[in-house]
């Protein structure tokens, strides 16, 4: 009796563990399903991130960008500004102008498209862009106002460091562009480096060995003029951000 | 829970290296193989594997053009790829919002 009633026990016991069992494990996989499916979203949102580049046509950006810097070295050139605030002025007001007429050209681009201007690539690359142009900046403006003569080479240490700045925001930039972008700064950071041995070991210690206005036009307008060029008889004509 | 939402998943998307692919694609108008393998960090046969099945399915074309006279190849979803897609997120959707407590 007292075993039949004990059997009896054990079994409702193993029915409701056995209930509970199902419960829980059910639950868990219910839990791990979840998990998964959220795993699965994140990585999914990671990926159309990095997949998404920044594909507007670069060639009239670059070709505008080109043109006013050349304008601007013979600008500077041909009007005689030497002083060194007048040096970053100048050319800190064509950055200036450039980055307005690039924005334009974007907005028009991103219009014409039906698509959105301030798109996650034009975010990013907007946001790689800014740590290097704001340091090249603000030691270009020390520089310029300390104290000292005319005519020390201190304008042609500027242009080596925005070379360089320049082309690291450019290669920085280019993790959200199409391959070629790095290239091209690479090519500046070269070009920053090569000056920086000439004008130190090479030619006469950091004076102004070149006009800075010319090396500026050549260097960051010329530059950028051809490699416009060279992309409007290469690139897709399939712009999307 | 509904249980059926699994099996409603579709299982050509559901492979891993198939569901980068597409998730890859379904973000820029189209990919070159190039910038789809640095993307994916997948070989090449793997990558063709993938594409040719997602190909062969319908969820992805594949163009064979040349630039700078170099053979370029660019996949795109296709209507039927973006279709698939966006339903099998939606599924993916569903599953986590149904485990949320009400």
């Amino acid at each position: 009796m007292v075993l039949l009633a004990s059997t009896n026990l054990v079994t409702a016991e193993t029915s409701g563990c056995n209930s509970a069992c199902k419960y829980y494990s059910a639950r868990q996989s219910v839990l791990m399903e979840t998990k998964w499916a959220v795993d699965n979203l994140q990585t999914i949102r990671t990926l159309m991130e990095r997949s998404a580049l920044y594909r507007r046509a670069l060639a009239p950006i670059m070709i505008l960008v080109g043109s006013l810097g050349i304008a601007a070295g013979l600008t500077g050139w041909l009007c005689r500004i030497e002083s060194d605030r007048g040096f970053v002025c100048l050319w800190v007001f064509t950055a200036l102008i450039s980055i307005a007429g690039a924005l334009l050209l974007m907005r028009q681009q991103a219009l014409k498209e039906a698509e959105p201007f301030w798109s996650p690539p034009t975010r990013r690359v907007c946001q790689a862009l800014l740590p290097a142009f704001f340091v090249g900046l603000v030691i270009a403006s020390i520089l310029a106002s300390r104290p000292g003569p005319e005519g020390t080479g201190i304008q042609v240490v500027i242009v080596v460091l925005w070379l360089l700045f320049y082309g690291c925001a450019v290669h920085a930039a280019g993790f959200f562009m199409p391959r070629g972008i790095r290239w091209l700064g690479w090519l500046f950071i070269i070009c920053g480096s090569a000056l920086f041995i000439y004008a130190n070991f090479v030619g006469r210690y950091w004076t102004n060995l070149w006009q800075p206005h010319l090396l500026m036009g050549g260097l960051f307008g010329g530059v950028h003029l051809v490699y416009g060029i060279y992309l409007y008889f290469t690139e897709q004509k399939t712009p999307t951000a | 829970m509904n249980p059926d939402l699994f099996s409603q998943l579709n299982r050509v998307i559901h492979e891993k290296g198939r569901l980068a692919i597409m998730s890859a694609l379904a973000a820029a108008p189209e990919l070159t193989f190039t910038e789809l393998r640095g993307l994916l960090d997948m070989t090449d046969g793997n990558l063709t594997t993938h594409i040719r099945t997602l190909q062969q399915e319908g969820f992805v074309s594949v163009t064979k053009s040349y630039q700078n006279n170099r053979p370029l190849t660019s996949c795109a979803l296709t209507a039927a790829g973006r279709k698939a897609f966006a339903q099998y997120i939606d599924l993916l959707d569903q599953i986590v919002r149904q485990s949320k407590p009400q």
